[in-house]
């Protein structure tokens, strides 16, 4: 538990202090945009994938809360 | 579909069809990749007003204005300020500029042959024409049974200017707009201005005419590809609303330029209507232009 | 050419005119009043994605999951999810038990005693005790609500819920989002809470008593809460990451109520069977990454998670979906692989000898077991626009899925002396087929 603690706060500072030179302007986004590259942009295929991996697997989630809800396992 | 060429000058460019004209996006040295992107953002705003507007699909909104004539229709926001302009370019011009001129189309047409119409075919299509005919309030539109609006006079120099708007929030160098010869630029280039060529068709100076842009719009209208020939009279095809006949003495290219194409577009356009007064006009109004004869 | 210092009075009207109709309201829609235009105009906020999948295992189970998702942009900048799935599954469920070489006789869950012959069923030597009269049917939806707290950050309530026959599960999440370095940085917090209900065909049975005897009774509770951090980061035009921390914890009836584990003589038969029984609570840590890295004709998302739990079981994934863009960018295909890994649960045992003292804790369910998995997967897309017509959006796709699973178990021990020659560990092998529609 401490370990992950120490490990979200490095990642949270790292990020809100380090990272402004990382980054594109506004118009740089096109890329970024399309579905494919937005996280959660197969949002279906990982309902269904995380189904069946929930179902046969003793981990789930990592990606969204709440890997849970279902009586198949 | 989009094409992607190198033109000389470290300029990228961007080609694609639409508006039933060849198009191009040029623009400063960027990667592939957004140019492409950027071509593709204008040619389907190109497309939309084209869909939105055409006079040919059923599901454009002058389908659907078309189908209820008689009723009182509430516009939406776009059509309702191209009907605004379009009144108060009728104002200006005093009914020269009209979008309601399109049943003239039924009686002319304008294949070189000399299949010139009768007088009284024109005459009995006049009742229908006339801006002032039209019930027109924002946003309600009521178009009379017998008559027909059409946004074909000013709808290639407003894609210009919408695509230009788009561009202008994403495009992080110089880039020039063109569909089919009305276009914009939004800054000159690093090394220089745009270097634009004009048509110059039945002239006897046949080398195109080479204009430097640094900004603005350019538009152009004239009747050189299509007219009629009777009689040792040549009918070009810019139709005065007024009359139902042919502007005579229409010069042949007005070249207009100005800050968006679409007060490029209104001005090259009334020189033209103007007709043999069409150098005059564009003098009192101040505005840098090419007249051809 | 610079702008003429003095102009004509028609032209300074004309470009009053000119803005007005150009400055005027930005046009970002093509809005029309037709009833026909109803239709897409009704859809032009909303995004629909909807997928039939069918899922097999070999000699197993299969099922049948229709999901439907929607999207809806709201007038403030948030957004309305709603999902909906339904599916239906069949086949044969492993007990627990042991394959021997001796044959088996179990009873249904829904059996009250060894005398109701229709709710038995027998497995012959060699093979895996399966329940061959599996069937359950699930009704699962959610919905979740972000509404913009101020230009940089987001809030976010949802709630979900899961209905079969013999389990109930309601879910709600509150979570809040804050943009950071122009939009380039953005950090998430979240948390959810879940309440299950358990309501076990036949009762839940008393954990580790006798499997002969029956003792079955009652309903059960679960109960979880969670916690999850992330940061998304954009490394540049073509670069985004993400990592998430989450930390959950489940207390209250985790067994599975179905399962039991084989007690075996000093030989190997078997010579009884005892309902499992599993700690009753559970936390969780996990650690998840994932980058994507686009191009103009593809991208590929790769992905990695690390997973421990209170339980022993501590778990790696890999994922690699490769993007790739057909010439004329109307149709893509993508591969993908998975790999995972876990071990086994402190509590996990294939069998248990009858001499030994049954632990407080086991269960011989392979989901808790030792495993390596591997999915290797095909996608194949096109975009509908065109086909479509009017209809059509930039967005609409048909697409078509086809994974194929495999699990291995590994490091467990070698059978007792009777089950020599039998594979008491079998490989699952299965595969899932998906089609899907976005509009």
């Amino acid at each position: 538990m401490k370990l992950t603690l120490i490990a979200l706060s490095l990642t949270v500072a790292a990020v809100s202090s380090g990272c402004t030179s990382l980054g594109v302007e506004p118009w740089q986004r096109e890329l970024l945009a399309r579905k494919d590259m937005q996280p959660g942009g197969s949002r279906l295929d990982d309902a269904i994938d995380d189904h069946m991996y929930f179902s046969k697997e003793a981990s789930s989630g990592g990606r969204s809360f709440g890997g849970g809800g279902c009586g198949c396992n | 579909m989009l094409e992607l060429r190198e033109l000389p000058g470290d300029v990228l460019g961007v080609r694609f069809s639409a508006m039933a004209s060849p198009c191009e996006l040029l623009l400063g040295r960027v990667e592939s990749d957004l140019a492409l992107q950027l071509g593709s953002l204008a040619a389907a705003e190109a497309q939309r007003i084209e869909q939105k507007f055409s006079r040919y699909r059923a599901d454009s909104v002058l389908g659907w204005i078309h189908r209820r004539r008689g009723s009182a229709l509430q516009v939406d926001e776009e059509t309702a300020l191209l009907l605004d302009f379009a009144q108060q370019c009728f104002e200006l011009s005093d009914g020269l500029f009209d979008i309601t001129s399109g049943p003239l189309r039924r009686v002319w047409q304008f294949d070189g042959s000399d299949r010139v119409p009768a007088p009284q075919a024109v005459a009995q299509l006049l009742p229908c024409i006339g801006f002032q005919k039209l019930s027109w309030k924002s946003p309600w539109l009521c178009v009379p049974p017998d008559m027909e609006i059409d946004f074909g006079g000013i709808g290639k120099e407003y894609a210009v200017d919408r695509a230009y708007d788009l561009l202008l929030a994403r495009c992080p160098v110089p880039f020039l707009i063109n569909f089919g010869g009305d276009l914009r630029v939004s800054r000159p280039l690093p090394h220089g201005p745009w270097k634009v060529a004009i048509e110059r068709p039945d002239s006897a100076r046949k080398a195109a005419m080479m204009l430097e842009v640094e900004y603005g719009a350019l538009a152009t209208s004239g009747d050189s590809h299509r007219f009629l020939f009777k009689d040792g009279i040549r009918y070009g095809h810019i139709l005065d609303p007024r009359t139902g006949w042919p502007v005579p003495d229409a010069p042949r290219s007005v070249t207009v330029a100005a800050s968006s194409c679409t007060e490029a577009g209104l001005l090259s356009t009334l020189a033209v209507l103007k007709g043999k007064g069409a150098a005059d006009f564009l003098q009192q109004q101040q505005v840098r232009s090419w007249v051809l004869r | 050419m610079q702008l003429e210092p003095t102009i004509g009075n028609l032209r300074s009207k004309l470009i009053a005119a000119s803005c007005a109709l150009l400055g005027g309201a930005p046009v970002a829609r093509a809005e029309t009043h037709d009833v026909v235009d109803t239709i897409n105009r009704a859809l032009t906020d909303w995004q629909l994605d909807a997928a039939l999948a069918y899922y097999h295992e070999n000699g197993r189970i299969q099922a049948v999951e229709p999901v439907i998702n929607a999207e809806h942009d709201l007038a403030d900048g948030g957004q309305l999810d709603f999902d909906f799935t339904f599916d239906a599954l069949s086949g044969s469920s492993p007990n627990g038990a042991l394959t021997s070489r001796q044959v088996q006789t179990f009873a249904s869950p829904s059996a009250k005693s060894f005398a109701q012959a229709r709710h038995m069923y027998t497995v012959s030597s060699g093979n895996l005790p399966v329940d061959p009269n599996y069937s359950d049917a699930r009704v699962a939806g959610g919905a979740s609500w972000t509404l913009p707290l101020s230009r940089l950050t987001r809030a976010r309530l949802g709630g979900k819920f899961s209905y079969e026959d013999d389990f109930y599960s309601a879910t709600v999440s509150v979570g809040l989002e804050r943009d950071l370095n122009d939009k380039n940085t953005t950090v998430s917090f979240s948390v959810n809470s879940e309440n299950d209900f358990l309501q076990p065909i036949g009762g839940a049975p008393t954990p580790l008593s006798d499997y002969t005897q029956f003792e079955k009774g009652g309903h059960e509770t679960k109960h979880g809460v969670g916690v999850l951090a992330g940061v998304t980061q954009v490394m540049s035009r073509n670069w985004i990451t993400l990592a998430n921390v989450s930390v959950d914890r489940f207390s209250g009836y985790l067994n599975d109520p179905y399962k039991i584990v084989s007690v075996i003589d000093a030989v190997g038969s078997p010579f009884g069977y005892v309902y499992e029984n599993r700690p009753d609570s559970r936390t969780r840590r996990s650690v998840y990454w994932e980058n994507r890295v686009g191009w103009s004709q593809g991208s590929v998302t790769a992905d990695a998670r690390y997973m421990t739990d209170s339980w022993g079981i501590h778990s790696e994934t890999a994922q690699v979906h490769l993007r790739w863009w057909l010439p004329g960018r109307d149709q893509y295909l993508e591969p993908s692989a998975r790999w995972y890994r876990q071990n086994a649960a402190d509590f996990f045992r294939p069998w248990l000898a009858d001499t030994a003292a049954v632990p407080s804790d086991v269960s011989s369910d392979f989901r808790l077991a030792a495993f390596d998995a591997l999915t290797y997967g095909l996608k194949y897309g096109c975009k509908l626009t065109d086909h479509l017509g009017r209809f059509g959006r930039e967005l609409s796709e048909f697409n078509i899925r086809l994974e194929y699973y495999e699990q291995s178990l590994r490091g467990n021990p070698a059978g007792p002396p009777a089950s020599s020659g039998l594979d008491l560990y079998p490989k699952l092998q299965a595969f899932l087929l998906q089609i899907g529609f976005s509009y």
